[in-house]
């Protein structure tokens, strides 16, 4: 692993030499600083030389004079940071998509909430901002008060395009529909029953919680950035104070680190169970709904014995953990997992052999493996289609370097094996909390941490039940936050779908869709 | 023929779901309602996908801009009588959300809520017992049949403060 990790730092010296300024072992692998443009010279030679080279995030920061850019790159097992600045008085920079088709809906977010101008890219217009917003104001600048901002009146109507082609119907799916628990909107074009076009409004959920959290001290922070999602909660405030944890060099107990990973698996059991059981809804199969969900309910009673609350267990605290497991819980929890274990081989059966789940499923919304490595998808999406990203594997976080489990990869692309890849995933998360539970060290949970955090930055990244979660957390000297950015594994599934739609029949869209484990409210933030 | 419609109204509401930009903590709740360990099919109550044959309109979320428009579009298809739940911290006062720049901060601002349910998120007990609550004061007891207690009508007055906000009481009269 650690031959890697070089690798690609002196692959991208030998091309650029002097041009660049190369920080190893800065921000996971290395950072790269570069002057406007060499950016993409940087990019492209770590491409070139790695195939599972990928944008897993770009921050927009305000740094005063200048806007910086800093783009995240994952090439398989090393993490490069690669920084470039614009001025603000002309924040122009060029264009990655590219090289890099995966990086879209980054750009988009940057401009839209930091003014940052992108030359080349094809899409203008508000991302997540809501039509009102007025033009030339971008919330994540310092200089912009929320209270301030005086929103214009709405358009008169929502222009809705009509097809050129009459043969072409628009199909406009949300803000509310029945299939979406959440509020988004897709206007599906279709010719016949087939999808030809699919166009994304996303943003209905935006809520400003990275700006919010530069107003809230470190530990308010843990609790506010915990309800960006309310299904993978835990993992949201994990992978924060993981990052709090780096620039403040804490040090977490071991049996923190174990108390953390059955935290992260019992969220990733019940996140699971919950897609299996959607899915079955979505083909109008609701008796496997039923199933899941009635199986489901008793994780969600361990998650509650082990942090009190049914849903946000507030957990994670910088410097451990704020709840031990107590001696006498632990058979209960594990009759619990061996009860769900044992009903394991009934789903797989249903999943296996049920006709009608094979023929909505199988070769339904298939990925390439390589259009999986240009939109960097991660997660079961990328598991499924043959890329083996697991952060779990590739950047052993908290105990997983100790613990043994399979990483699953299923290589057919579709639908099937997207939910196929969860189905394994359940055993293997019962897997990791029985090891954990048997291996957990004795000592303290939490040490105690100052409020005040030390002036610096770090990345953390944490394998989510969705995917890779990735945040980006800089530090001023205070007890608040400077910026805190979050990549959620939902932004960078959902250019694969507008992928995989095409082509397909219409009655096929809300399958494929489910498939990737959708979660807006994670995606808007 | 008011009786009837009472009786129907109360014995099987259909209710609406509607997310204004929440977090899926009570999105999710209310989805395990209709689940087996919950089931609250088994007292009427339905989901319905269509605004159009709802009775109760759940909202959760802390309204965000671009959903403020879309909840008052919800509400206005809806027919009369109508009754509104705001389920969650959020819905009810914004949460910890409250005060950010794309974020109205609760239903009421809005339109108007006839019950509100706490916390973040309600169990879903918490949110089967607002609804019910809300069921039993369309459902008042008549004066008629309990002419041996004149003292201790009490009881149903104080379950509906509990459950019912006091900007939402036209509406309450108006379903009776």
């Amino acid at each position: 692993m650690s031959n890697n990790k070089i690798d690609i730092l002196k692959i991208v010296e030998s091309k650029l030499g002097s041009k660049v300024q190369i920080q190893p072992g800065y921000l996971s692998t290395g950072t790269i600083i570069t002057q406007n443009g060499l950016h993409r010279d940087v990019l492209k030679a770590m491409i070139d030389a790695e195939e599972k080279t990928g944008i897993t995030a770009i921050t927009g920061l305000d740094l005063g004079e200048n806007l910086g850019v800093y783009y995240h790159v994952h090439a398989d097992k090393s993490f490069v940071t690669i920084k470039a600045e614009v001025p603000k008085t002309n924040p122009k920079i060029q264009t990655i998509i590219d090289l890099h088709p995966g990086a879209v809906f980054h750009e988009l977010e940057v401009a839209d909430l930091l003014g940052v101008q992108f030359e080349g890219h094809p899409i203008s217009g508000h991302f997540v901002l809501s039509e009102n917003w007025p033009d030339g104001v971008y919330p994540l600048r310092k200089d912009v008060k929320a209270a301030e901002v005086k929103l214009v009146p709405t358009p008169p109507s929502e222009e809705i395009k009509l097809p050129e082609n009459e043969r072409l119907v628009k199909i406009i799916i949300g803000p509310q529909h029945p299939a979406l628990l959440e509020p988004e909107k897709f206007a599906v074009t279709v010719e016949g029953e087939t999808v030809t076009k699919v166009e994304p409004r996303i943003g209905y959920v935006h809520r400003g919680i990275e700006k919010a959290t530069e107003s809230h001290t470190y530990l308010q922070d843990t609790y506010l950035v915990e309800r960006i999602c309310g299904i993978c909660n835990a993992v949201h405030a994990c992978v924060f104070v993981e990052a709090v944890e780096k620039i403040a060099k804490t040090e977490v107990p071991e049996r923190a680190k174990y108390l953390r990973v059955i935290a992260i698996e019992l969220n990733r059991l019940h996140s699971h169970l919950l897609t299996l059981g959607h899915a079955g809804l979505e083909i109008g199969y609701e008796t496997l709904f039923q199933y899941f969900w009635r199986d489901r309910e008793p994780i969600m009673d361990l998650i509650e014995l082990t942090s009190g609350n049914r849903v946000y267990s507030s957990l994670m605290t910088v410097g451990g953990v704020r709840r031990d497991i107590r001696g006498t819980d632990i058979p209960k929890i594990k009759s619990v997992l061996k009860t769900l274990r044992g009903q394991l081989p009934f789903y797989r059966q249903i999943y296996e052999n049920e006709p009608t789940l094979k023929l909505r499923m199988k070769n339904v919304g298939v990925l390439s493996r390589e259009d999986a490595l240009k939109l960097s998808v991660v997660g079961p999406v990328a598991r499924a289609s043959g890329v083996d990203i697991d952060v779990r594997k590739d950047e052993p976080h908290d105990a997983y370097g100790e613990i043994p489990f399979k990483e699953i990869v299923y290589t057919s692309g579709d639908t099937w094996g997207r939910m196929n890849v969860r189905m394994d995933e359940v055993e293997e998360s019962i897997n990791i909390i029985e090891y954990a539970l048997d291996h957990l060290p004795s000592g303290p949970f939490r040490i105690p941490a100052p409020r005040s955090v030390p002036v610096g930055e770090a990345v953390a990244r944490i394998e989510a039940p969705r995917g890779e979660l990735f945040y980006y957390v800089r530090s001023n000297g205070t007890d608040k936050p400077d910026r805190v950015k979050v990549r959620t594994p939902t932004f960078a599934n959902i250019p694969s779908f507008l992928k995989t739609a095409i082509g397909e029949s219409i009655a096929d869209v809300p399958a494929n869709f489910v498939s990737l484990d959708p979660c807006f409210s994670c995606t808007d933030r | 023929m008011t009786d009837t419609k009472t009786w129907a109204r109360v014995k099987s509401p259909w209710v609406l779901h509607f997310n204004s930009g929440a977090c899926n903590g009570c999105d999710i709740e209310i989805v395990a309602l209709l689940t087996p360990k919950y089931d609250v099919e088994r007292f009427g109550v339905k989901l319905e996908p269509s605004p159009r044959h709802a009775d109760v309109l759940l909202v959760t979320g802390c309204v965000t801009q671009q959903c403020a428009e879309r909840l008052k579009r919800v509400y206005d298809q809806m027919p009369q009588p109508k009754f509104v739940v705001a389920i969650g911290a959020c819905a009810c006062s914004g949460g910890v959300f409250e005060g950010n720049y794309n974020v109205l901060g609760g239903v009421d601002k809005v339109i108007p809520v006839t019950a509100y349910i706490p916390g973040c998120p309600p169990r879903p007990e918490a949110i089967l017992d607002g609804v019910v609550k809300l069921l039993n004061a369309l459902n008042p007891p008549k004066p008629k049949k309990q002419p041996k207690q004149p003292e201790t009508p009490k009881q149903e007055p104080a379950k509906l403060e509990a459950a019912v906000a006091h900007e939402a009481k036209p509406i309450i009269e108006e379903a009776k």
